[in-house]
């Protein structure tokens, strides 16, 4: 059986930048934001390689990659994935802010999935990250789904087995460092993926190549995405206080250490 | 050096037109010059593909930062070349952006009592202190009253070359003429017969020695007509043609300095005026130059550079950027102000001197590797950059004639350019400049300040020695300061708790403890993280190798160790020293910084630094 | 008016898990702030009638239910009709539920179902003028808003341990059942079943008082110059059997098998803590070998007290993130640990 996979992935700042909220006019932002390194979507990203492992295993199936951010950014971010697995872009522009509206990112991707040509939803499996870096909210896919009308969906997904007859096995995280295994006929499902089990694909120049004859285009065509968030307001947006005073202690035994940290367990 | 071996491995191949290596100024300066020429305004080729008929010129640029922007530099610059290439440059609204303001020349006393300090200078200081209230002093620091011109940079713009790349990067991939791969290390060129026919990019899914693991992906070989090497000054690229090819007579790369900057948010009530420009010397070691350029929105950058004339067997520059930071003239703006992002990078000063072959067949060289840096008047940027934009207006020109990349043509039409210009005329007044250095600081400043007035008629002779022929034994370093026997105690504790042993020997040596605030004192660990964000992708091997491990066990300094901008390289068994990689931010100080020789060749030595990723992700530096 | 809504669902024995409790407290604090507003009560499971019967004693004036064995599982499809269907017959406009991953699966699709707006992660609930206000985390738990909407029905996930558990009492609930129809391609998902870890040992502990946090220094070579992981491995171990301990991990710990390092074989990605790992919430937090920076300390937003062993006393997670740090090594630390402990 082939695919048609379809995988929804923000952009973010690196998670290693120091992140500090700003009041723009628009509303909450993030300093520097367009200073900051970008990387796809940490969560999203392995939704990629999934989706790609999946595609290769399934000839005939074709990944698209749907994205919305700032032109620019999505550009660079693009170089940076763009020779790890073949992927057709769908590019949408406007911020790619945690404080955008979820409601409304669903309803610009959905149209924008909608609007790709010779989709066939009895093959469509919409792919994307359980929550993201930058929104964190885990509500984005799911909204998106209802658009589409897909009613078979799975979130914190580690594992996806296709069976021979179409059906899709998948494992999804839920408390106490368990899974849920659920059995799906197949296709229209909507999975946001965990960490899966791939490690990050290597760089190939010649999928690099590839992609790149689709991807210029795909940015230059970028529509910009309604996002207003109506009826949303914020009161404030603030770093938590997070500096403690640190005791260090420095000269004491492990013995004493073991002793001192034992009474604390205890009490 | 050890080349990797060849191996018998199968590699995918693809072809290209052109394949540059790095994206630094110099090929920025290349690929915004021709990616205007390559396609008309209908989107059709202008120029066309050898390799894809019908298609425009394939070009491709491989650079091994895992995004473009994560290099490291001052920046202030003239901008001549660059405005030339981007005539609304001043408006273009590129972040970090300022035109130059005011400039400032500070020599900087000792407030600590800490330095090495010439007794001439000395005796300078005493005068400068008895004089000080006649004199433009404050806070420790002499404003010189009269600055030569040859070190102006007015009329030119402070930069971040972080967000300066950034932007130019996604200038020219706009046009749809070139890509630009980040994360892509190139690790050797393909050498055919003494024609270069292209470049094989780094394998991927290896061990730390390279062998193959899960996941191994061969470097791919790209082929292609032309291979542009702007990998900076210290790239593996250029380091290879350097060995294949022999420099020119009388031409070596001896003169290094490693730069280690910050990027700060300055306190809120700051006085300093975006596109402020100060310029140190004297303090923390005479050797050592800093920089305090002043971006918009309460920003600066600054750092110090330590060279490989400043003969220490223990030469660090994080330790000594911090006791720069808090002499009194400077940490009066900095105290209260953040760290933002920190860096490092080596500065290949040995200019004209240090020129290799600029072009040969199948390839050229551009940037600051094939010797444009201009250590007189302090710029690499704009210099880069024009070698650069030099090499597009010759390939344009050759393309359009037909005519194919060999080293006769391209001598006519890029090097031919590049002598003619203001990069060449530049470079020979400065050429000699900092000869003065090999004898000293003060004879070094003399000379400098002779050959800038002179238009380089004049120069304090001196031979650039090579830098392993120039480190002290940790004894002679401290004599008279510490006693031999406890300079060695001090190193051997260290060494066995797998540290590096400057911070206690300096702190022996009367320097004092830094007073850690964890906003911009912070420990060397916290830089890499708070600051440079420093991560490496997996599956890649080591890019430093100790290739001569018999020569570390014997070797008494492990200079390596104490420079190294990450700590990534420590004491390790029998002498020879560890290197981890994740904690590697590509200075490449540790390419010069070692205190033996290459049993294969005199001006290298111990250390290898190959191509590699990971790095520092900050795209402010 | 508002009608408050507490949505939650009954566990397989038709008990209301602790989480429910917490989100009811949420719904409770609404209704108390907000004049005027309705509090009911809607419960999806097998069975519902045990859960309404043990918070009969709350102030909730309604009980919606769907029940039914295919609601006794986990799955969007049957959940989301489920959930609409309560919601529509009590028409409610503000939904309170736990964050449980049953939810978080499903009710983000059931608020665009009822053309509503959700917010997930939130921890805290208020009002300002009568309006309801959340608090919620943004950049993963990086930075926390306070923000109102006036679409409705808002749904609000309520973090578990983000609130105190509403104690009211049992007592006997009227149950209003909400027929479902489940359409046929509704039910092209069927539960497997729940997979135990695959480690031996249960690792993750979310109700244990104490999360113990291992860093990669635990697999670094030690001051003898060798790496000691299956020894690392037994002290960690052991002390998980002797704290009863849930234990975390930092990303580069777990990530260290990618490298082909030896690493501790009861670790998973599901261990990991911090932006793309989990924010658990307990009282206590100890952490050893790690360094520690921003992605890292993300996952000990939620630890009220925190100490760490490390050998470095500069590491950034001293500086001003630990209550205590203890510089020394964690090998030793830990033994002597044990050995009290045991
Ligand atoms: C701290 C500091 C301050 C400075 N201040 C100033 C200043 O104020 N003004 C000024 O004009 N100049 C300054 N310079 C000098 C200036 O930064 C350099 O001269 C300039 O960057 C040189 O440009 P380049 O393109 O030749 O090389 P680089 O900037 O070194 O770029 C080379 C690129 O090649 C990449 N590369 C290397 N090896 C490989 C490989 N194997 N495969 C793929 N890619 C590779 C590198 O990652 C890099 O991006 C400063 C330098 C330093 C270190
Ligand atoms: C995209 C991205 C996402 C990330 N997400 C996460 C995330 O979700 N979670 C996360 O944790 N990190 C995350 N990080 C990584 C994070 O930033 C750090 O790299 C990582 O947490 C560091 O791990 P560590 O502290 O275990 O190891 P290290 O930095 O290696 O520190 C080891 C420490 O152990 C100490 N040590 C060694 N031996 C001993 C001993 N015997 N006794 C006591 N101390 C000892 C050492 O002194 C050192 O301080 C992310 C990074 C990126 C780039
Ligand atoms: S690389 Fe080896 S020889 Fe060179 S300084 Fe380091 S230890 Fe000494
Ligand atoms: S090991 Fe890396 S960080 Fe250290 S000196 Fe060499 S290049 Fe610089």
């Amino acid at each position: 059986m082939d695919y048609q996979i379809v995988v929804c992935a923000g952009i973010v700042p690196d998670p290693l930048q120091t992140l500090e909220p700003v009041a723009a006019a628009t509303g909450p932002a993030l300093k520097n934001e367009m200073m900051l390194p970008a990387v796809l979507d940490p969560w999203a990203s392995h939704a990629l390689y999934e989706a790609a492992i999946l595609a290769k295993n399934a000839p005939g199936s074709k990944v698209w990659l749907v994205s919305l951010g700032p032109k620019a950014k999505l550009q660079q971010v693009m170089m940076t994935v763009a020779q790890k697995v073949p992927f057709e872009l769908v590019a949408l522009e406007g911020p790619a802010s945690g404080f955008t509206e979820a409601a409304e990112v669903a309803a610009a991707l959905a149209e924008a999935i909608q609007a790709i040509p010779g989709l066939d939803k009895s093959k469509l499996l919409v792919f994307g990250g359980w929550e993201s870096a930058s929104r964190g909210a885990g509500a984005t896919l799911q909204m998106a789904g209802e658009r589409l009308g897909i009613t078979e969906q799975f979130q914190g997904v580690d594992q996806l087995v296709a069976g021979a007859d179409g059906s899709l096995e998948i494992l999804e995280r839920i408390e106490g460092g368990r899974h849920q295994v659920s059995k799906c006929a197949g296709p229209p499902a909507l999975l946001g993926w965990a960490t899966g089990s791939l490690p990050e694909p290597k760089n190939n120049p010649q999928i690099g190549m590839a992609n790149m004859r689709a991807l210029m285009p795909a940015l230059q065509k970028a529509k910009p995405a309604k996002l207003a968030g109506e009826g949303l307001k914020f009161l404030s947006v603030t770093l938590p206080k997070q500096l403690r005073a640190t005791q260090i202690v420095k000269d004491k035994s492990p013995d004493a250490i073991a002793k001192e940290i034992a009474e604390w367990i205890k009490t | 050096m050890n080349e990797p071996e060849q191996s018998p491995i199968e590699r995918p191949r693809m072809d290209a037109d052109i394949v540059c290596v790095g994206f630094g100024p110099a090929t920025a300066g290349f690929l915004s010059t021709l990616s205007k020429e390559l396609l008309n305004s209908d989107g059709t080729a202008a120029v066309e593909s050898a390799v894809a008929p019908g298609l425009p010129l394939q070009v491709l640029c491989y650079e091994r930062a895992d995004d473009i922007g994560f290099g490291v530099s001052g920046v202030v610059t003239k901008a001549r070349a660059l405005r030339e290439s981007i005539p609304d440059i001043d408006k273009a609204g590129i972040p970090m952006a300022a035109p130059v303001g005011d400039e400032k020349v500070l020599y900087l006393l000792d407030p600590a009592g800490a330095s090495r300090r010439p007794a001439l200078l000395r005796l300078a200081d005493g005068f400068i202190r008895a004089c000080k209230w006649a004199l433009p002093f404050e806070r420790e620091a002499l404003n010189l009253p009269w600055t030569p011109s040859f070190l102006h940079k007015h009329g030119g713009m402070v930069l971040s070359m972080g967000q300066f790349m950034q932007w130019v990067g996604g200038r020219v991939q706009s046009t749809g003429a070139v890509q630009i791969w980040p994360g892509t290390p190139v690790s050797q060129a393909l050498i055919e017969e003494n024609k270069v026919v292209g470049v094989r990019l780094l394998d991927q899914g290896v061990n730390k020695q390279g062998a193959p693991g899960e996941g191994f992906a061969p470097g791919m070989d790209i082929h292609a007509a032309l291979t542009v090497v702007g990998d900076g000054p210290v790239g593996p690229i250029g380091q290879q043609l350097d060995t294949h090819f022999g420099m020119p007579e009388n031409h070596h790369a001896r003169d290094w300095a490693v730069g280690m900057k910050f990027v700060v948010d300055l306190p809120e009530d700051t006085p300093l005026k975006p596109g402020t420009v100060l310029h140190t010397f004297g303090y923390p070691e005479p050797e050592i130059f800093g920089f305090f350029y002043v971006h918009p929105d309460r920003v600066a950058s600054l750092g110090i550079f330590v060279p490989s004339w400043f003969d220490s067997p223990v030469r660090t520059s994080y330790r000594y950027l911090q006791h720069w930071m808090t002499h009194p003239y400077l940490w009066g703006f900095l105290k209260g102000g953040k760290l933002r992002s920190w860096g490092a990078k080596t500065l290949g000063e040995s200019g004209r001197r240090g020129e290799p072959q600029l072009a040969g067949d199948g390839y050229a060289r551009i940037g600051e590797g094939s010797g444009s840096t201009n250590v007189l008047t302090g710029s690499g940027v704009d210099e880069a950059w024009a070698t650069g934009a030099q090499l597009a207006g010759a390939v344009l020109e050759l393309l359009k004639a037909k005519k194919p990349f060999t080293k006769e043509n391209l001598d006519a039409v890029y090097v031919q350019r590049r002598r003619g210009s203001w990069l060449e005329q530049e470079a020979r007044v400065a050429e000699k400049s900092r000869d003065g250095f090999q004898r000293g600081f003060v004879s070094g400043m003399i000379g400098m300040a002779l050959a800038g007035l002179s238009g380089g008629r004049l120069v304090l002779p001196g031979k650039p020695l090579r830098p392993w022929e120039r480190i002290p034994s940790l004894e002679d370093y401290f004599r008279g300061r510490i006693p031999a026997a406890e300079a060695r105690k001090i190193r051997d504790d260290c060494y066995a708790r797998g540290v590096s042993a400057h911070a206690a020997l300096m702190e022996r040596a009367g320097w004092p403890a830094i007073a850690y605030d964890g906003q911009l004192l912070v420990s060397h660990q916290d830089a890499l993280l708070m600051g440079g964000k420093v991560q490496a992708p997996h599956g890649y091997a080591d890019h430093v190798a100790f290739v001569f491990p018999n020569q570390c066990q014997q070797c008494g300094t492990k200079l390596c160790v104490e420079v190294c901008s990450g700590q990534a390289i420590t004491p390790g068994e029998n002498g020879v020293p560890n290197f981890d990689r994740e904690k590697c931010v590509h200075c490449g100080a540790c390419l010069w910084n070692c205190a033996s020789a290459s049993p294969e060749n005199p001006e290298r030595m111990s250390v290898a630094f190959r191509a590699g990723t990971g790095g520092a992700h900050s795209a402010e530096n | 008016m508002e009608t408050i809504l507490l949505l939650a669902h009954a566990d397989a024995g038709g008990a209301l898990a602790k989480p429910a409790r917490e989100a009811l407290r949420a719904a409770r604090t609404l209704n108390k702030a907000i004049a005027g507003s309705n509090l009911f009560v809607g419960l999806i499971g097998e069975n519902v009638q045990a859960a309404a019967d043990s918070i009969a004693a709350c102030p909730a004036t309604r009980y919606f239910g769907v029940a039914g064995a295919e609601f006794g599982q986990s799955r969007y499809c049957t959940d989301a009709a489920a959930a609409q269907a309560i919601i529509q017959a009590a028409q409610a406009t503000l939904v309170v539920a736990p964050a449980t991953s049953r939810w978080n699966r499903v009710l983000p699709g059931v608020a665009q179902r009822c053309g509503g707006r959700i917010d997930s992660h939130v921890t805290g609930v208020a009002d300002a003028d009568g309006q309801p206000v959340v608090n919620r985390w943004y950049y993963r738990q990086r930075m926390e808003a306070s923000l109102t909407r006036t679409q409705r029905p808002w749904f609000m996930l309520i973090d578990p341990g983000s609130q105190e558990a509403c104690e009211c009492g049992a007592g006997a609930a009227t149950v209003e059942l909400v027929p479902v129809k489940l359409a046929e391609a509704g039910q092209r998902t069927t539960v497997v079943g729940i997979r135990e870890p695959k480690a031996d040992a249960q690792t993750i502990r979310p109700d244990a008082p104490l999360l113990f946090v291992t860093g990669a220094g635990w697999t670094k070579k030690q001051a003898d110059g060798q790496a000691h992981v299956e020894e690392a491995g037994k002290l960690i171990v052991d002390f998980l059997k002797l704290s009863r301990a849930s234990l975390g991990s930092s990303k580069s710990l777990v990530d260290l098998g990618g490298e082909g390092q030896a690493v501790l074989p009861f670790l998973s990605h599901l261990n990991q803590i911090g932006q793309t790992g989990s924010t658990p919430r307990h009282a206590k937090g100890l952490s050893t070998c790690c360094h520690g920076e921003e992605p890292h300390t993300v996952g000990w937003r939620f630890i009220a007290e925190r100490r760490a062993i490390s050998l470095d006393p500069n590491c950034g997670w001293a500086r001003g993130k630990a209550d205590v740090l203890y510089v020394a090594d964690a090998f030793a630390v830990i033994a002597e640990l044990n050995k009290l402990l045991g």
